[in-house]
């Protein structure tokens, strides 16, 4: 057995190995029974030290577990979410969380002027102007609505997407929904798919673990 | 260094398809994971049939698991919810009183009397027993620098940097007493039992 694969099994299984020298010999691991033997005995050794009673060190239990999941289909995920967030991204600072939510309602909001504003061009500008005497209201009516055209026109409609690309908006809604508290994430991906219902598909992927497990591991008994 | 990293590593292969790397995952937290059950369950015997329920419902849940926590965070929080819903489930079923002597009931009878003795068969209690002899002796044996340094981070749970502040030396030395410590340890179980912990399993 060579010594400095070794060396890495111990650190390894200590969690004190670099990440890239981990997945090689995951792979190793995985395979090897020689190594899985001694990464077992690395396990009892430790249970010894810490005198972990009614423990039996010579427990079929990993046997068992491999019996059953034997056959069990292998488990596979998506590749769009395989990538583990823990090693590849930086951590959020909490205090920023707040105002990721806050720019995603703002972004929000704004997407959703720009849409009215697209939506209704042919809008009067009076109606847009501040009131604040009847005089000048009638003042205003009067210079502003310019004379009736003989035939009505129906206004252009521009279609949804020339807008806000329905695509690219999901992307940002979800990047920047992670920093969000629940309620506002619910909330915001709620408003964002009815305003886009019919042109836009639901972005693919949670981040949320699996509800089952967590739901599971939360109820009181 | 990543507090999960090597946990990780194997959790992806196994989301990647690979059983093998399950097996290292159950392989390293067996003995962890019946602890924790029994602070539910006094009997041995039903605290593994509750950690490899736990085990089970943690491989089929890997799909989903982001890495957000670690493993045996996440691990932890199966085991001891199964933990719950087993005391609850027993607790509501009913005392089977063993009036009826016909051929089934006696049969039930003596299987769950046989589950219940299986942990504490002489031959099991025995063998752990003779491990646990041999382990601490073993340990005895080392010279002190390995000794301090697999106790520290056995028992402590310290990380290998703050054992190498603790004993003034770099963290690759502490990384090398932690190996020659486990080889050392490793290498006396192999001595007294044919192959070492890793093929006693079968015999359990």
């Amino acid at each position: 057995m060579n010594e400095e694969l070794d060396s890495q099994l111990s650190a390894m299984f200590d969690n004190e190995l670099p990440a890239a020298e981990c997945e090689l010999l995951a792979r190793r691991l995985s395979r090897d029974e020689d190594l899985k033997a001694r990464w077992s005995a690395y396990a009892a050794i430790g249970a010894t030290i810490r005198a972990e009673g009614g423990v039996r060190l010579n427990s079929n239990l990993a046997v068992r577990v491999n019996n059953a999941i034997s056959s069990e289909p292998a488990v596979a995920v998506a590749k769009s979410i395989e990538p583990s967030r823990a090693t590849s991204r930086r951590p959020v600072p909490r205090w920023l969380m707040p105002l990721g939510g806050i720019a995603v309602a703002a972004s929000v909001a704004a997407a959703s002027i720009l849409f009215l504003r697209y939506e209704s061009p042919m809008q009067p500008v009076a109606q847009s102007l501040p009131v604040t005497s009847s005089s000048n209201q009638t003042l205003v009516a009067k210079n502003a609505v310019p004379a009736a055209p003989d035939s009505y026109t129906v206004p252009k409609t521009l279609p949804r997407r020339s807008i806000v690309p329905s695509t690219q908006l999901a992307n940002y809604v979800v990047a920047h929904s992670e920093f969000s508290s629940p309620v506002n994430r619910r909330n915001l991906l709620s408003a964002f798919m009815a305003s886009e219902s019919g042109t836009a598909g639901a972005p693919s992927g949670s981040d949320e673990p699996n509800e089952d497990v967590i739901d599971d591991a939360k109820s009181p008994h | 260094m990543s507090a999960d990293v090597s946990d990780l590593s194997l959790v992806r292969r196994v989301q990647g398809g690979d059983k093998g790397a399950f097996d290292a995952l159950v392989r390293k937290y067996q003995h962890k994971l019946v602890k924790l059950v029994m602070r539910y369950v006094r009997n041995p015997a039903e605290a593994e049939d509750i950690a490899q329920e736990a085990f089970i419902k943690a491989y089929r849940a890997l799909p989903q698991f982001r890495g957000d926590s670690a493993f045996y965070t996440w691990l932890y929080r199966i085991a001891i919810n199964t933990a719950k819903n087993a005391v609850v489930s027993r607790d509501r079923s009913p005392i089977e009183y063993n009036i009826d002597r016909s051929s089934d009931a006696a049969e039930e009878s003596y299987d769950m009397q046989g589950r219940m003795k299986d942990s504490e068969t002489p031959e099991g209690l025995v063998l752990t027993d003779e491990i646990r002899r041999t382990v601490n002796a073993a340990i005895e044996a080392l010279p002190e620098d390995l000794k301090t340094a697999i106790v520290l981070r056995e028992l402590d749970g310290l990380s290998y940097e703050e054992i190498a502040a603790a004993m003034d030396c770099p963290v690759g030395t502490v990384r090398s007493r932690i190996f020659r410590a486990r080889e050392a340890i490793d290498r006396r179980l192999r001595e007294v039992f044919e192959g070492g912990l890793g093929r006693t399993e079968d015999m359990g």
